[in-house]
């Protein structure tokens, strides 16, 4: 209840005076807000929702008609998986390499030096403060130089050399949902376990990263998501081993012909990953993603 | 025994920031640095000489035809579409914020835009719009409209229309998130007081949720200046130059026509043009303790 009677509550004239409006009207002004909000849930889903489509149609059949029925088929994702000969399989396990790479070293590196920084005052403000910084700067700054830097240390066309991008573009994120998380955890406990004797690593491990797990866990989702759904870097810095599906699924487009019904069932297939936590790790990502957004 | 502790605390925060400090080092620092020196020279694929050349790489970026075209575009691009998906986010988060049937549902269904890898959103967006096999000209021509959708002077449009479509959720998000701890109060008061349905907005919940509001069309703003993904997919920043954002013109400068020294050159002058705005996204961000009460 509380705000979500916000707008609710507030119809035209609502004063004491005024009688609780008939059942029956209100009941309705709530399916006819449903219906609003499905159309609008509708329409920001379509371009999926139609590939979706494509993906069970027959290429004779995407072929004759955009509209209209069809006989659904499951062959677009039998060649996308095997039957065609495309490298979509390996595509997909090194996004997955790839993004859970990059989840481990964020949190490798995240987790203690946020610590240090909030709570035994290393560089001050220092770290935030950077980290915010590099949160502005678009990534294509970087492209020449991890180039260059990739090239030279000679892990280009790499799931390495991806694995430390994809973590240096996702660290600003990382230490700064980590350090708000930091903040919230009460100093007491942290006190008293140095009074009795804990050393700060024994502190940080056996207090704050059980307490902190939540935030640990919204990190580590929205990192596999960004580092999953990468495509600049990914363009840059692999061309055929490293290969993740973002670039994978647009590869079909020049290097098949335009075999559409394949094309829909990989890029299907290749949004499933974060789909799926976003609706079975709502809760972890609607907080991080606006405690990113909106300070603590 | 407590001094024994802070001894061991003073090199724990180094213990435990060495890994960062190393890896900042390596893999920011360097390369940034790397990115700005590599302005300052001759370095072209074609060309293995590389040779210094001062700030003549700088005196080209500025009197190049397309950087001040991409420079337009990416502006118009990204002030555009941050208003049109502020002003419907906004909307938005206030028509979820009611009670209704199918709430939970609807509201999954409205995040799953921002899950979905830009450049496999343009991989569908190119199978809804396409001449041949698209749902959209398919439609369109039912309706009688026929209108080429990837012609120079509907294309702007267009992906001001799609990136609209992918992103107002975002700001949905973020607002309808700040909508949670409004002070219902406040509201009971002004109900008290006999405000209407306008003038509550107008005067209360819009003035309240400003900041939260200016947060999200922040945001907004920084991810539509570096735009590359879905227009890169789409049209690869044509009909000829009409749709290059900063981001592909960058792109373009260094592994197309190969000449690292100008791609560097136009990402240090795009970098020194953001700075001034970093004052403001540390205040906005990094600071955790303003916004608790």
């Amino acid at each position: 209840m509380t705000a979500a009677a916000l707008v609710a509550a507030v119809p035209a004239g609502t004063s004491p005076k005024d009688r609780p409006r008939p059942r029956r009207e209100r009941r309705t002004r709530m399916w006819l807000t449903t219906g609003v909000v499905a159309v609008i849930a509708f329409v920001v889903n379509i371009p999926w929702l139609n590939a979706l489509m494509v993906s069970f149609k027959s290429e004779a059949d995407i072929a004759h008609s955009p509209v209209g029925a069809f006989k659904p088929t499951l062959s677009n994702y039998a060649n996308a998986l095997w039957a065609a000969g495309y490298d979509f399989p390996k595509f997909f396990q090194n996004s997955a390499m790839i993004a859970l790479g990059a989840v481990a070293v964020v949190l490798l590196l995240a987790v203690p030096s946020a610590y240090a920084a909030v709570r035994l005052g290393l560089g001050g403000r220092l770290i935030m403060n950077a980290s915010s910084s590099l949160r502005l700067l678009p990534a294509i700054f970087f492209a020449v130089p991890y180039f260059l830097l990739m090239s030279n240390l000679g892990i280009i066309d790499t799931v390495l050399g991806l694995v430390i991008a994809n973590s240096f573009l996702n660290l600003p994120l990382g230490i700064i949902l980590i350090s708000a998380g930091l903040g919230e955890i009460p100093i007491e406990i942290e006190e008293a376990a140095a009074i009795d004797g804990a050393s700060s690593y024994r502190t940080l491990y056996s207090i704050v990263l059980p307490v902190l797990a939540p935030t640990l866990v919204a990190v580590a989702v929205l990192v596999f998501i960004f580092s999953w759904n990468d495509y600049l870097f990914a363009l840059i810095l692999s061309s055929s081993n490293a290969t993740p599906v973002t670039l994978g699924a647009a590869n079909f487009v020049t290097s098949t012909g335009i075999r559409w019904g394949d094309i829909s069932a990989a890029s299907i297939l290749s949004t499933l990953p974060p789909v799926l936590f976003a609706v079975f790790a709502q809760r972890y990502l609607v907080s991080g993603l606006s405690a990113g957004a909106v300070k603590g | 025994m407590a001094t024994r502790g802070s001894k061991v605390d003073r090199s724990a925060k180094w213990v435990l920031g060495a890994p960062l400090i190393a890896f900042t080092a390596m893999f920011v620092v360097w390369p940034v640095a790397q990115g700005v020196q590599t302005g300052l020279y001759d370095f072209t694929l074609q060309n293995p000489e590389i040779t210094f050349n001062g700030l003549e790489n700088f005196r080209r970026v500025f009197s190049l035809p397309g950087f001040w075209d991409a420079v337009r575009f990416t502006a118009l691009f990204a002030m555009v579409v941050t208003a049109v998906e502020a002003v419907l986010g906004f909307g938005l988060a206030l028509l979820m914020n009611r009670r209704f049937p199918g709430k939970k549902l609807f509201f999954t269904a409205l995040l799953l835009p921002i899950m979905i890898a830009p450049s496999l959103l343009g991989i569908m967006f190119r199978l809804l719009l396409n001449g041949d096999i698209g749902l959209a000209p398919a439609v369109l021509s039912a309706l009688g409209l026929d209108i080429s959708l990837f012609s120079p002077g509907t294309v702007v449009p267009l992906l001001i229309v799609l990136d609209v479509l992918q992103w107002t959720p975002f700001v949905f998000l973020i607002v309808y998130s700040g909508l949670q701890s409004f002070p219902t109060d406040v509201l009971e008061a002004a109900q008290i007081d006999g405000a209407g349905r306008l003038r509550t907005l107008t005067s209360l919940v819009i003035p309240i949720m400003k900041p939260v509001i200016a947060a999200a069309v922040f945001l907004r703003m920084i991810d539509a200046i570096r735009t590359f993904d879905v227009i890169y997919v789409l049209t690869a920043g044509g009909p000829g130059r009409t749709t290059t954002t900063l981001s592909i013109f960058i792109y373009k400068t260094a592994f197309e026509s190969g000449d690292f020294g100008l791609a560097a050159a136009i990402s240090t002058v795009v970098l020194l043009a953001l700075l001034p705005l970093v004052p403001l996204v540390v205040r906005r961000i990094a600071q955790p303790e303003g916004s608790r009460s």
